[in-house]
């Protein structure tokens, strides 16, 4: 694999040197997100987010265009004329009519008027506990990871929480997470390969990606894979969303995520 | 101030120093709780959570975005604490004009139900850049509300 080019100067993106599969994920990972806002829904992005931020833009450009989008960076339904490269970036600001502070979006979320938030995270368990705390234990850690960010209490007042992964391997996946970093409203894990859905007896396989199995599923998942009664695979981006990822993210900056 | 603050943040009270030795706590249902880390007793105050905050801003647009000019006084707290806002505005500007200066909102439109055009909403007090407090209008308004009539005659002259 081809070493990832120095991300350099703001707008560029990793163009060409990134290999077909790794573009492909990017994408298919960007629309499944994307699918799952619902129109009208008043929705929220944090900090290093590009994927979120990109995914709701495309919501709200396609079938969502009265879903809300809250920038973590102050901006209410910004619509930039390029995709910041950081989704905390004032970039965000563009078009918004208000600056929202950090207390204000906490405020708003604190009172449940947040219906949709779109997490990263490093670990999800077969319980769809999310650890992005650290990995080992808390006092002798393997790695100190970033920390929650507020997950521990965004997921309990945010009406519902769908987490993704760049890349779907069985430690990121596993039976049980080394640290509970959040727990509660979870309603989907997306990846490259698979869409969980969270149930009361835990996630369960609702659809696999495109180029994905069942089989491929099961072998790259640390917990028992136990596949929804409706589980099918997952459509790959249709014209008219490649479209408009080409236009509102040109220089691809969400392959950047997927190296 | 401490319970509208307490339903901003979505918390069922929240403490507050002072009060002791006062006779108010009793009067509204304060009570203590013991600081877990030092022991010592305070006072908390329950939640206040209005169902409307009515507020008067010099500028809004048809949305709901606002912007208060001069003191905001509580009116953040109470558009934070309320389920619902009803806006009252000096004037209805394009959201496009609230964009180009986004760090002036103060309100978003995220809770606002409603926004009404109406100039000279906070009379007979004042709203900075627009007018000040009119204190003849308001021996008016105190002669005037004694009497059901006298009131609505009053409503019916000063609109």
């Amino acid at each position: 694999m081809t070493s990832p080019p120095e991300p350099s100067g703001v707008g560029t993106g990793p163009a060409a040197a990134v290999a077909d599969d790794v573009r492909a994920a990017a994408d298919q990972v960007v629309v499944t997100l994307a699918r799952l806002v619902r129109d009208g829904e008043v929705t929220c992005h944090g900090v290093n987010s590009i994927v979120p931020a990109l995914a709701l833009m495309l919501a709200r450009q396609g079938h969502a265009p009265s879903a809300r989008q809250i920038s973590i960076g102050g901006g209410l339904d910004g619509m930039p004329p390029s995709l910041p490269r950081s989704s905390s970036g004032s970039g965000w600001l563009s078009g918004s009519p208000v600056v929202l502070s950090n207390v204000d979006v906490y405020q708003l979320a604190l009172r449940g008027r947040v219906d949709l938030m779109l997490l990263g995270c490093v670990q999800v368990d077969a319980h769809g506990r999310v650890n992005s705390t650290v990995i080992g234990s808390f006092d002798r850690p393997e790695v100190r990871l970033p920390g929650g960010g507020g997950a521990a209490v965004l997921f309990q007042v945010v009406r519902r929480i769908v987490v993704y992964r760049t890349r779907h391997e069985p430690r990121a996946l596993p039976i049980a997470v080394d640290f509970v970093t959040a727990t509660g409203n979870l309603d989907r894990v997306v990846t490259p390969l698979a869409v969980f859905r969270a149930t009361p007896g835990g996630l369960k396989l609702e659809g696999f990606q495109p180029g994905a199995s069942l089989d491929a599923v099961r072998t790259r998942t640390g917990f028992a894979v136990v596949p929804t009664e409706d589980c099918a695979p997952v459509p790959p981006p249709t014209v008219a969303e490649r479209q408009l990822l080409e236009r509102l993210d040109p220089d691809r900056l969400r392959d950047l995520d997927f190296l | 101030m401490t319970g509208l603050r307490a339903a901003s943040l979505g918390v069922p009270f929240e403490p507050v120093p002072g009060f002791v030795g006062t006779d108010l706590p009793a009067t509204a249902d304060f009570r203590t709780v013991k600081d877990p880390w030092t022991g010592e007793e305070i006072y908390v105050v329950p939640a206040l959570r209005p169902r409307w905050a009515l507020l008067h801003v010099q500028e809004a647009d048809a949305r709901g975005n606002a912007r208060i000019l001069g003191s905001p006084g509580y009116d953040l707290l109470m558009a934070a604490a309320a389920d619902q806002v009803i806006l009252t505005a000096e004037r209805i500007i394009e959201t496009e004009e609230l964009a180009r200066t986004p760090e002036l909102t103060g309100i978003s439109d995220l809770t606002v139900a409603a926004v009404v055009e109406a100039p000279g909403g906070a009379r007979p007090g004042d709203c900075p850049g627009h007018y000040d407090v009119d204190g003849a209008a308001i021996r008016r308004y105190l002669e005037a509300a004694r009497t059901a009539e006298g009131l609505a005659a009053y409503l019916e002259a000063e609109r």
